[in-house]
């Protein structure tokens, strides 16, 4: 009952517009080609900070909603077209390129709009479950976090079987065709990691952008190498077919939104990893094999991992800080109670609704962009506003890790291994930083 | 079974050593991450290393300039007539390619009813095994052939195989009792990686390092294994589950290799790459783990307990999950068995067995076959 007063007050309908007009920028957000959510928030959140004298917490906490929930469902649409920001997104932009290709991204997108508002739906059903179970499962798994991402780390590199095609009457020539695809797979893991320690230790980036510091990283490894190779490999994309209708049943809607489920919920919790590590080892467990049901159950994992990590952050009393969006909103929380939590639940759903409305229209515009004008010049436009963005936040510092983070960026894309591989840039570190054998690895490096 | 499901059942089995869990919490070690490495460890074998090395009898590379059915039935059965002569013989089988993204096509299949090899050349596809219409041999003579060989022949999987992408598939024929000959698909893999004798040797050798290099840790009054000897002990069972999962599923494993030749058969309980059977031990494995992680935490006594009731939470998270699991896996099993029926009669081919030959081919996750 007092859930229904508190969802029924005309005095928190400020709080819709705040989530609608989050909504709302979060299209934009989302249409800057190849930029971090996390990063794009900060900037956008230095703005409108200085409105903080002007705005309620629990406003600016609307805003925030909006955009993670319009920006997780509606980052789909520039990522398909134009090329994917982080980890999370180039997981499923592969897939994704040949739905493209076919001239059935259309479909695609829409989806992952299926998958993302099962997500939705779920997230809000089992939201009073989480105030019973997620206190005991933090008490659980606390202590156990640095072995949980070795874990994640191994199975990543272990899972990833060799590609070779060699036919020669040579064993040792068809193995190393075989292990040229897994060794640049490790080796892009071990470089990338090897970038984040740096990184972390000793950042080029000047020390008033160290908000940004990890932009030139992430630009470098996922959105250049893709830019790169659109404007190297495609010309124009086919026509892109409009569908009246898609083809799913009940059975495909609720595996992908459960597979999807179970990857973006493991990614919100466990820190460091992302939608498409989870994505992947959900796909794993629950064995999917279907294309529709892959593309779908992406879209419930990257919604259920970027909204999650944030609902997370809301359950009273637990002190969940997972995902950046969480760490941004820290100072303007002071006491999380379990109004603020329904009010999150009602306000994701508000969002989630509306996103979905926007996806068809969004969508069109952007396949009306890239009718327009050549993938090739969208691609090159894009690379020309990513690279000197990176310059504007993080000076010449930045640029300089980006050029560094792009060399290892286009490792996987040379040799077709996995670009998930890039994501040792923050795994690794975090996993031996975690272990407490962070300091002993800096020193062996020369980092301290 | 997925390399996921062998990857955390190993992690389960390690969970069950109160000492490992004390050593994650308390020392900061990794040692939960060896039982999943192990978990995965014989499929890492055989497709990261077996499969390269398998010297096969005869190889077939087909010339898509120069497409005849007829030359590659015919090289299939010369292997199976090797192996009646001389009681073995193997064949490789490999694939067209044609660009980065096209290839040429083909079916093996063995009509066991005619003893007869059975091979089509097919339409040209790309790497998501999508067909590309118009691009079939139109020369009948040259696209279709079978071949007859003198002996009878089985198999576990009677389906066709199709040879598309990427790597082809190898086959050994084996000559068995009444002259008959048994067609092994993958005669490399679930060999000697998938033996109870390798994962005793592998412990064998790591207990002798760590009886040598581990110390004793703190507090051992408080477990009944000495530490070094965790370290083989989760090796070992960490690659057994592995073995156990896979006996559940139809290709069996050869379980003391090098004193037994022949992988035995499986189960058959369940395929390979069916989402519910491996949810169910992926499903298991995190509930055990999180039990585990829960009932040998450090210090009991001063910690408050992440599960308050065990019986809630076996209810809750277990019980329930496993009877949805269940009802959802017979349901699918007994529609399963209705299109098999209709396909019967309408001589259409059954629904694609994950376990089998066909499907294999297309898995992404090798593992899996």
């Amino acid at each position: 009952m007092a859930i229904l007063e508190t969802l029924l007050n005309p005095a928190y309908l400020d709080l819709f517009y705040f989530t609608a007009l989050g909504v709302i920028f979060s299209c934009a957000i989302s249409f800057l080609p190849a930029l971090h959510i996390y990063n794009v928030i900060g900037i956008f959140l230095l703005v409108i900070l200085k409105f903080e004298a002007t705005m309620a917490p629990m406003q600016l906490i609307a805003l925030c909603i909006g955009m993670i929930v319009g920006y997780s469902i509606l980052n789909t649409v520039p990522a398909t077209y134009f090329g994917p920001g982080d980890e999370s997104l180039s997981y499923y932009i592969l897939p994704s390129a040949a739905w493209v290709a076919k001239g059935r991204g259309f479909e695609s997108i829409l989806l992952t709009g299926v998958g993302a508002i099962g997500g939705i739906i779920l997230l809000a059903v089992l939201a009073p479950a989480f105030l019973w179970f997620m206190p005991g499962l933090k008490s659980i798994t606390s202590p156990h976090m640095f072995w949980i991402l070795g874990s994640v780390i191994s199975y990543m590199i272990l899972s990833e079987w060799p590609k070779g095609v060699s036919q020669s009457e040579n064993c040792w020539e068809n193995f190393l065709e075989g292990w040229k695809f897994l060794g640049i797979g490790i080796a892009t893991f071990l470089l990338s990691g090897l970038l984040g320690f740096i990184v972390m230790a000793k950042t080029l980036v000047p020390i008033e952008f160290a908000f940004q510091s990890i932009t030139p990283v992430f630009v470098g490894l996922f959105a250049i190498p893709w830019l790169i190779t659109n404007i190297i490999n495609i010309g124009q994309i086919p026509k892109q077919h409009d569908p009246e209708s898609i083809e799913l049943d009940w059975g495909l809607v609720c595996r992908g939104t459960f597979g999807g489920f179970l990857g973006g919920f493991f990614a919100a919790y466990v820190p460091i990893v992302t939608a498409g590590v989870g994505g992947l080892m959900a796909g794993h467990a629950t064995a999917q094999r279907d294309g529709r049901l892959f593309v779908m159950s992406y879209g419930t994992c990257k919604t259920v991992y970027y909204v999650g990590s944030f609902l997370l952050f809301f359950i009273p009393g637990l002190s969940l800080t997972r995902g950046g969006l969480a760490w941004i909103v820290t100072p303007v929380v002071s006491v999380l109670t379990l109004k603020e939590y329904a009010l999150f639940v009602a306000l994701m759903l508000f969002a989630a609704g509306m996103a979905y409305l926007m996806l068809a229209p969004f969508t069109r515009m952007c396949i009306w962009i890239v009718e327009k004008i050549a993938y090739f010049w969208v691609s090159v436009i894009a690379l020309l506003i990513v690279i000197p963005a990176v310059f504007v936040f993080t000076s010449w510092g930045g640029l300089a890790i980006m050029t560094v983070a792009t060399g290892i960026g286009l490792l996987p894309v040379m040799f077709q291994a996995r670009r998930m591989n890039l994501m040792g840039v923050l795994l690794l570190p975090v996993c031996i930083n975690m272990a407490g054998y962070g300091n002993d690895v800096m020193r062996f490096l020369g980092l301290i | 079974m997925k390399g996921f499901t062998h990857f955390i059942s190993g992690i389960a089995v390690a969970s069950f050593f109160p000492q490992a869990v004390h050593m994650a919490s308390q020392e900061q070690s990794f040692i939960l991450c060896l039982g999943g490495i192990f978990g995965i460890m014989p499929d890492t074998l055989d497709f990261k290393f077996a499969k390269y090395f398998h010297k096969s009898d005869f190889e077939i590379k087909p010339d898509p300039n120069n497409l005849d059915a007829m030359v590659i039935a015919e090289t299939v059965a010369k292997a199976i007539r090797k192996a009646e002569q001389e009681g073995r013989g193997t064949v490789q089988l490999h694939t067209m390619q044609l660009g980065s993204n096209l290839w040429r096509s083909y079916t093996l299949a063995f009509d066991s009813a005619t003893s007869e090899v059975v091979v089509d050349i097919g339409p040209e596809v790309d790497t998501g095994q999508v067909p590309f219409e118009g691009t079939e041999l139109k020369d009948p003579t040259k696209a279709h052939a079978r071949v007859k060989v003198e002996s009878q022949f089985f198999q576990q999987f009677d389906k066709k195989s199709q040879i598309a992408i990427m790597s082809g598939p190898c086959f050994e024929f084996v000559k068995r009792g009444e002259g008959k000959i048994e067609i092994v698909f993958l005669p490399w893999h679930r060999t000697w990686s998938h033996s109870f004798t390798l994962g005793m040797l592998i412990a064998v050798l790591v207990g002798l390092f760590t009886f040598f290099m581990v110390p004793e840790g703190p507090n051992p009054e408080l477990y009944s294994i000495p530490r070094w000897m965790l370290y083989p002990l989760i090796i070992l069972f960490g690659s057994m589950v592995h073995i156990i999962e896979d006996s559940t599923g139809f290709m069996g494993n050869n379980l003391f290799y090098p004193f037994t030749k022949d992988r035995t058969n499986g189960l058959g309980l369940m395929s390979a790459a069916e989402a519910i059977p491996n949810f169910l031990f992926v499903w298991t494995s995190i509930i055990c783990i999180l039990y585990n992680l829960d009932r040998f935490r450090w210090a009991p006594e001063s910690t408050p307990p992440g599960i308050e009731n065990p019986t809630t939470f076996f209810f809750w998270f277990y019980a329930i999950p496993l009877a949805v699991m269940a009802y959802f896996f017979f349901k699918g099993k007994k529609a399963k068995g209705k299109d098999k029926d209709k396909g019967k009669g309408k001589g259409k081919p059954y629904s694609s067995d994950f376990d089998s030959a066909t499907s294999v081919e297309r898995e992404t996750d090798a593992s899996v076959i």
